[in-house]
């Protein structure tokens, strides 16, 4: 039984122990953990500036214009076209209209 | 065996234990007692960590939510000048990663100082260069800096912060209380190794970063704004311009441009001159878009009609001793071709049937002489002076849109108010505000100021607006598709030399609204010292009519001419 008791309390201090340095070693994870999220929060945000600064519509107008050629739409060539329904025009439109650009030369419609 | 020398050596002894132990406890009480307090603190000063964090700057976005002004981490690199060897090795090894020459990197290092700052906010890849030289002596902490990803797009409005993250100019500054993050100082506790040990019982918190703004703006119309206006800023050979888009219903600013522009990630060498906001800073003499305000106060004070007669005096009439010159001769002409043809003696006889008191009144009315109380810094009355400070020709010359100073953004919201049925708003530019986690803290409704005129007054400006842009002077503001209601205005400026109107200098204007019969945008452009032709109907018209036909095209309002296609598989 003194053996028994004797073997229990060294069982207990070794537990208290191990608790103590288990905790220290989880705090220096928990370090390690928060680091690395700093670090991605940091990435994230620089990504999120360069997206913004690739989608700044100055940029999109001069890719467009000068690598594809294209042209911004002249008078007349685009024409809203509603849904049956939606009455065109004054007020606010209920639905997003769809945007046909009407080709001059041609005179034909395409989408 | 004797008892005298034995004792003695005990004697001795004990009082080498004595004074031995006498000195322990001295030294015991000494460090324990009387130097306790300073000693504590030592050693916490050696395993405690005094850190402190600043939540991030808040985001500000666009009315889409496209991001405008962010903060990001970035390095600041520093020097511990007392523990260098050789500054001048180090400042030759940092010179090339900082792009600061040798010389002043070891100037600054040679001081005797424990601290130096050697180059704040770098560019991430800076950073990681520095880290990895692992120069003795110089270190590197992260330092939040704020990023304006669109560059010089809408650069007038958002303004900017300084080094230390406070708003110094616009929005920036104006919001600069609910943008900047909480500060927060931690002790935390580390090792032998310097390492940090997470803190036993305490539950870490983490500083709220600032509340996030979204605008009103929208950034393709600002982008169409700031485009056109560059273009015939640089055409005109123009010192200056402006274009401000207001949604008439709400007051709510969609685009704001200022020419010349100025990218706000580099401010250091640039003048205020160059940053301020120039649609509520500037005051101009706005000419005849004045006409407008003082031909809305005869419709509503029954004064005038729109088919009412007025002589146009063949060109000129003598006003206390001073004679007002129409730019054609014209003879009996209506009240409404008064305000197409623009005609200066028609607009004075109109002042004049009005009188004094209710032109100043009808003119505070819509807005002049006072601040329009927009969410911006920086915005002038502009000048309207009490009629017992006018002089004999001041109804006249005011009429006229002379002695009165105007911002584009009080002329803007006077017309917009026309565009809203006679029901002046507060025009503004923050629509919402967040909390970092997207809460909305607060939401900025539309705000009515007063009524200014009747929907009756104001539908018939429209309609007599509407003839300025279809046989009057503002012909090449014509939207094809749309019925476009506005006013020209031509004003001489002041030569500051002589004190009198020059001749050369003048500022062109457009102020209008479309579609007329149920406005969507209000617009002003104004063009400040074009060279050449200064004509509002020349340098300013064309410019409203690119803008708005772009401007609709892209919020999808609809053609007078559009053709109902019926989609019957989309129904379906």
């Amino acid at each position: 039984m003194k053996t028994l008791t004797i073997i229990a309390g060294v069982m207990l201090v070794f537990v208290f122990v191990w608790e103590r340095v288990d905790v220290v070693r989880l705090g220096y994870q928990i370090e390690r953990s928060k680091s690395q999220k700093i670090l991605l929060e940091r990435e994230r945000d620089q990504l999120q500036v360069k997206v913004s600064s690739l989608a700044a519509p100055e940029r999109i107008a001069k890719l467009a214009t000068e690598k594809l050629g294209l042209v911004p739409p002249q008078q007349g060539q685009v024409l809203m076209v509603h849904q049956s329904g939606s009455a065109p025009g004054l007020a606010r439109p209920s639905s997003e209209p769809v945007r046909l650009a009407r080709h001059m030369a041609a005179g034909g419609v395409n989408e | 065996m004797t008892a005298g020398p034995s004792r003695g050596r005990r004697y001795v002894m004990l009082l080498v234990f004595l004074c031995g132990f006498s000195v322990i406890v001295f030294r015991l009480v000494t460090l324990q007692v009387l130097q306790a307090a300073e000693l504590t603190a030592k050693a916490d000063r050696q395993h405690q960590k005094t850190v402190s964090f600043e939540g991030a700057r808040g985001t500000v976005s666009d009315r889409h939510g496209k991001v405008l002004a962010m903060n990001v981490e970035v390095p600041s690199v520093f020097g511990v000048p007392t523990s260098l060897e050789s500054p001048a090795t180090v400042a030759r090894h940092l010179s090339p990663v900082l792009h600061i020459r040798t010389g002043e990197l070891e100037k600054k290092l040679r001081q005797d100082k424990s601290f130096v700052w050697l180059a704040r906010k770098l560019e991430p890849e800076q950073g990681r260069r520095l880290e990895q030289m692992s120069l003795d002596g110089i270190g590197v902490v992260m330092e939040g800096r704020r990023f304006y990803p669109k560059g010089p797009l809408l650069a007038h409005v958002l303004g900017f912060s300084g080094m230390d993250g406070q708003g110094l100019e616009g929005l920036e500054r104006r919001y600069d209380s609910q943008l900047h993050g909480e500060k927060r100082v931690t002790v935390l506790q580390r090792d032998a190794l310097g390492r940090t040990v997470f803190p036993k019982g305490v539950t870490e918190q983490v500083p709220t970063p600032g509340h996030a703004l979204t605008l009103t703006i929208d950034e393709v119309i600002q982008y169409i704004a700031e485009k056109e206006l560059e273009e015939a800023v640089f055409h005109a050979r123009a010192k200056s311009g402006t274009i401000i888009v207001m949604e008439p219903q709400t007051g709510a600013i969609l685009a704001m441009a200022v020419s010349p522009r100025f990218d706000p990630n580099v401010v250091a060498k640039l003048t205020p001159d160059r940053w301020r906001n120039r649609a509520l800073t500037d005051t101009y003499e706005p000419g005849s878009t004045m006409k407008v305000v003082v031909a809305a106060a005869a419709l509503e004070e029954k004064v005038m009609t729109p088919g009412t007669m007025v002589f146009g005096e063949n060109g000129h009439m003598v006003i206390a001793n001073t004679t007002i010159h129409d730019h054609e001769k014209l003879g009996w002409i209506t009240f409404s071709e008064v305000i197409q043809k623009s005609s200066n003696i028609g607009a004075a006889k109109t002042g004049m049937a009005l009188g004094e008191q209710r032109l100043y009144r009808y003119l505070q009315g819509f807005g002049f002489g006072q601040r329009t109380e927009i969410d911006l810094p920086g915005e002038v009355s502009g000048l309207l002076k009490a009629p017992k400070d006018w002089g004999r020709r001041s109804v006249a010359s005011i009429s006229m849109g002379q002695e009165v100073g105007v911002t584009a953004l009080q002329m803007v919201s006077a017309l917009s108010t026309l565009a809203n049925g006679g029901v002046m708003m507060r025009p503004y530019v923050v629509s919402e505000i967040r909390d970092a986690k997207g809460h909305v803290l607060k939401e900025v409704l539309p705000q009515v100021k007063r009524r200014v005129v009747s929907p009756d007054t104001a539908w018939m400006m429209t309609t007599m607006m509407e003839g300025v842009v279809t046989n009057g002077t503002g012909a090449k503001a014509a939207i094809p598709g749309f019925r476009v209601a506005g006013k020209t205005g031509t004003a001489q400026k002041i030569d500051p030399r002589t004190g009198a109107y020059s001749s050369t200098q003048f500022v062109g204007s457009f102020v209008g609204y479309v579609p007329a019969e149920s406005p969507r945008l209000a617009m002003i452009v104004v063009i400040d010292e074009p060279q050449g032709e200064a004509w509002g109907g020349t340098v300013a018209a064309p410019v409203f009519r690119r803008v708005g036909e772009q401007v609709l095209n892209y919020l999808g309002v609809s053609r007078e001419d559009t053709v109902k296609i019926a989609l019957a598989a989309r129904e379906n």
